[in-house]
């Protein structure tokens, strides 16, 4: 298709998520209920109305015509107040609708993905129709017969001269009658006028309202629509354009009776319907007008409250952040620019006081641009709400799950990275974590009913989510022993604490379920999970008492755009060190350096001896500095990883902005040696900043 | 749709149009080491010197490091030292080359940059030599009877 239509589908598959979403959201709050409330109903309805009203748009027959059904339930359930439902039927309600968002979703899924969608709907929309039977009794007849389509006799196409509309001006019409069961007739109309419009024909329509009073459909549907014509010629023209059109089942053109009394002699071909060929892209001559007109139809139902929001599209917001980042940069780089030192003393001061104007105003930007990215983290928590209703009801245990710090803002590149690994622990702590026999929990002391705290909480630059359950906890023997099983372990197994033992589930190849079961133990464990917080920069750990609980905890870091960095020199070389590793910095003396058989040096710090790395050793850089007591040692860390860093000198600490290698220098996986990424300092130099964990990696644990 | 398909035509018309007629290509011609190479002006960006190259660890030798054009990240490649020679002298004219290789970014160091010339590829012949070419894929006689080199662009956007 074109463009256009492109533009539309995305509209359409953003506007329906987020209908869906918002259902999502409606049914497990009010399923905890355990009853709608009147203003949920009116709402679901009119999601379903919206659903149903831009999927017959885009012909996604099977969306909309489940929606439709949907529709038709809460019409009636809108009607006769929820309250005429018994708790029973509620229940079954909450599962159908469960059921119906499923499937819509599905539906939607196969739009994104270019598939078909399913068309046979039967079992499915009989299943609604029969639930929709029981709760009304007997009298459904009003509602069902709104479902199909009108079957009736089609209007004659030849209709009557006499119920033309009234307009004194037009020497001719055209009487359009549109195909049966199309569904949106008065905007299917109004998109063919528009079509024909644009060819530069002038006339007028009736029903006159059609674009906005979906009412006129129904007349459109019976008596066709017409258009009013000043001239034989416009109308021929006009004519023309409507072979072009899908959806018409037939057009006549009359003349007006007194006006001109041999019109209806004219050439009328009462035209069949449109060629095959032509109806099997329907879409594209009216997808321009549909674009205009699938605003108006949506404000006729939707909720009263005026959005304040628009959805931009992430590229955009990355290059916008891009360009504040360089901003930033080319405003340092310009203050401290040593042609300044020439100013007079008065014509100094000028600049710095404008200087320091403009740099504020580039933090509020830079401020600005990163909260762009901040999506509440609640998208992602619902989704859990829905993933513990579901599994409660397969597991058949009684838990709830409570959410905490829903409102916490995160980067969104952060969000949909660590989506899969909350919704991996809060499987695991439904599977594994509590107890499956409630009479466990009763003589444990606990509640019958077991408890998942999913909580978020801001600190000043990270990010803390935990998964917390009140299940039976983990062994630390067990996962030992299955540690020793699996041959993975790396020590004796006395030698490993608690807190080392209980990592071991985050290594690959650990899984403690025996079974695959449907929600976990597939083989993606928690090592993917440890993978993709670290990913975003984060760190997963976890705490378990054995009966009491596991609770896991995930720190992310707000944001990877920009870094506070320490900058030191090796040699020539400016690296740049995430400041958020570094524990410590300080000068030694040759007699504090401890070597081992290797005569690999080591040093102590608090009680425990740390590893040192030669950086200009390490990446071989020529440097004038290689004493150790000439330069400087940094302590630095990274989860569990922890050892000393030696460099020629601290420079200073700087915010920087993170630029990835470019993709030609991929081939050489500098990622594995320590590199991250790089920034441009204020002078225009590049510094290259330092990723402790994979540093310690490649130069101490492969180096031997 | 009938006239999206006539566009369609006409495109594919042009297309042949071009593959027919425009065999002649201006290439930019610059020196390195002993030898003349050239490079079509399509995969060039622009040409700059006297930059700060950032070295990077544990790189092979000919990737020269990074450098910072306008804040753009790019690396630099040392062409002299791909083909196995010794490492260019960064002195005199030295200046980089920056390309656009299919989307890849890089630079090339050269000894000098000589001029825009228009080279008719139906003159281009191969390298009898072909397996110990690294990087370069074709030779062609100007009419003064000086011999220039085709630089192979995917063999360079290609890190080895």
């Amino acid at each position: 298709m074109d463009n256009g239509m492109e533009g539309m589908l995305d509209t359409y598959l953003f506007e329906t998520n987020s209908l869906l979403d918002r259902l999502d959201e409606m049914l497990v709050a009010d399923e905890k209920i355990g009853d709608f409330s009147l203003d949920d109903v009116n709402e679901i309805f009119r999601i379903m109305h919206t659903i149903k009203g831009s999927s017959a748009m885009m012909e996604f027959g099977s969306l909309a015509e489940i929606a439709h059904h949907i529709e038709d339930l809460f019409f009636y359930i809108r009607d006769k107040g929820i309250d005429s439902l018994d708790s029973q039927h509620k229940k079954e309600l909450f599962n159908l609708m469960f059921r119906s968002e499923d499937f819509l979703r599905g539906q939607v899924e196969k739009v994104e993905a270019g598939e078909a969608l399913d068309t046979d709907l039967d079992s499915f929309s009989s299943d609604i129709n029969n639930f929709l039977k029981k709760i009304s009794g007997a009298s459904t007849e009003e509602p069902a017969q709104k479902e199909t389509p009108q079957d009736t006799a089609a209007p004659a196409p030849s209709a009557s001269t006499d119920n033309l509309p009234d307009d004194k001006e037009a020497v001719c019409f055209l009487h359009v009658f549109l195909e049966e069961g199309i569904g949106m007739e008065n905007l299917r109309a109004y998109m063919i006028i528009n079509a024909v419009k644009e060819c530069g024909i002038d006339f007028r329509y009736y029903p006159e309202n059609m674009e906005s009073n979906s009412e006129t459909s129904a007349t459109i549907i019976e008596e066709g629509f017409f258009m009013a014509f000043e001239s034989e010629d416009d109308a021929n023209k006009a004519a023309g354009v409507l072979r072009t059109q899908g959806h018409i089942r037939s057009y006549e053109l009359a003349a007006m009776p007194e006006a001109e009394p041999e019109a209806p002699a004219a050439p009328a071909p009462s035209a069949t319907a449109p060629a095959p060929a032509e109806s099997a892209a329907p879409q594209k001559p009216a997808s321009k007008p549909a674009a205009k007109s699938a605003a108006p139809q949506k404000p006729a139902q939707s909720a009263p409250v005026k959005q304040n929001l628009i959805s931009v599209n992430l590229m955009k917001l990355d290059s916008l952040q891009n360009i504040v980042g360089e901003i930033v940069i080319t405003e340092s780089m310009v203050t401290s620019s040593p042609e300044l030192n020439q100013l007079s003393r008065d014509a100094y001061d000028n600049f710095m006081k404008s200087a320091r104007q403009l740099r504020k105003l580039t933090d509020d930007l830079q401020d600005i641009a990163m909260s762009l990215r901040m999506v509440p983290i609640s998208g992602v928590f619902q989704k859990m709400s829905r993933i513990v209703r579901d599994m409660k009801q397969k597991l058949n245990k009684d838990v709830r799950l409570t959410l905490i710090g829903e409102d916490t803002e995160v980067d969104k590149t952060i969000v949909d990275n660590i989506q899969d690994p909350i919704m991996h622990m809060v499987r695991n702590a439904m599977d594994h974590g509590i107890e499956d026999n409630v009479h466990d929990r009763l003589s444990a002391g606990k509640n019958a009913q077991g408890e998942i705290i999913l909580s978020a909480t801001h600190t000043s630059s990270e990010v803390v989510i935990t998964i917390a359950d009140d299940g039976k906890g983990m062994n630390p023997d067990k996962l030992l022993a299955k540690a020793r099983e699996k041959g993975i372990l790396t020590k004796p197994e006395s030698e490993y604490s608690k807190k080392e033992a209980l990592g071991l589930i985050m290594l690959p190849g650990f899984s403690t379920n025996q079974e695959v079961t449907e929600f976990s133990g597939r083989g993606v464990g928690m090592d993917v999970v440890k993978k993709n917080v670290e990913a975003v920069g984060g760190v997963v750990s976890l705490n378990s008492d054995e009966g009491k609980g596991t609770t896991f905890t995930m720190k992310i870091p707000l944001t990877m755009a920009i870094v506070d960095g320490m900058k030191v020199t090796v040699g020539k070389s400016i690296f740049t060190i995430p400041i958020a590793n570094i524990r410590q910095s300080f000068k030694i003396m040759p007699d504090d350096i401890i070597r081992d058989e290797n005569s690999n040096e080591m040093i102590e710090r608090m009680g425990s001896f740390y590893p040192i790395v030669r950086l200009h050793q390490f990446y071989n850089i020529a440097t004038e500095v290689v004493n150790l007591e000439e330069g400087i040692l940094l302590w630095v860390e990274n989860s569990d990883r922890s050892f000393c860093l030696f460099v020629d000198e601290l420079i200073g600490e700087q915010q920087v902005v993170v630029k990835p290698f470019p993709a030609f220098l991929n081939f050489f996986e500098l990622k594995n040696f320590g590199c991250s990424g790089c920034t441009i300092l204020g002078d225009g130099n590049i510094s290259i900043i330092l990723d402790i964990q994979s540093l310690y990696s490649a130069a101490l644990e492969n180096s031997q | 749709m009938s006239e999206q398909l006539n566009s369609q035509d006409l495109q594919e018309i042009s297309d042949t149009d071009s593959e027919e007629f425009s065999t002649v290509e201006r290439c930019l011609t610059f020196e390195s080491g002993d030898l003349i190479l050239y490079i079509s002006t399509k995969y060039v960006i622009e040409i700059i010197n006297n930059h700060t190259i950032t070295t990077l660890p544990l790189m092979p030798p000919y990737i020269q490091g990074i450098i910072n054009l306008r804040g753009q990240i790019l690396p630099v490649v040392d062409i002299q030292q791909l083909m196995g020679k010794t490492e260019s002298d960064c002195s005199g004219n030295t200046c980089i080359i920056v390309l656009d290789i299919d989307s890849v970014s890089l630079g090339i160091i050269v000894d000098s940059v000589r001029q825009v010339i228009d080279i008719d590829l139906k003159n281009v012949r191969p390298i009898p030599l072909k397996r110990q070419q690294k990087l370069l894929n074709g030779m062609v006689t100007m009419e003064d009877g000086s011999v220039f080199m085709s630089i192979d662009c995917q063999a360079l956007s290609v890190p080895q």
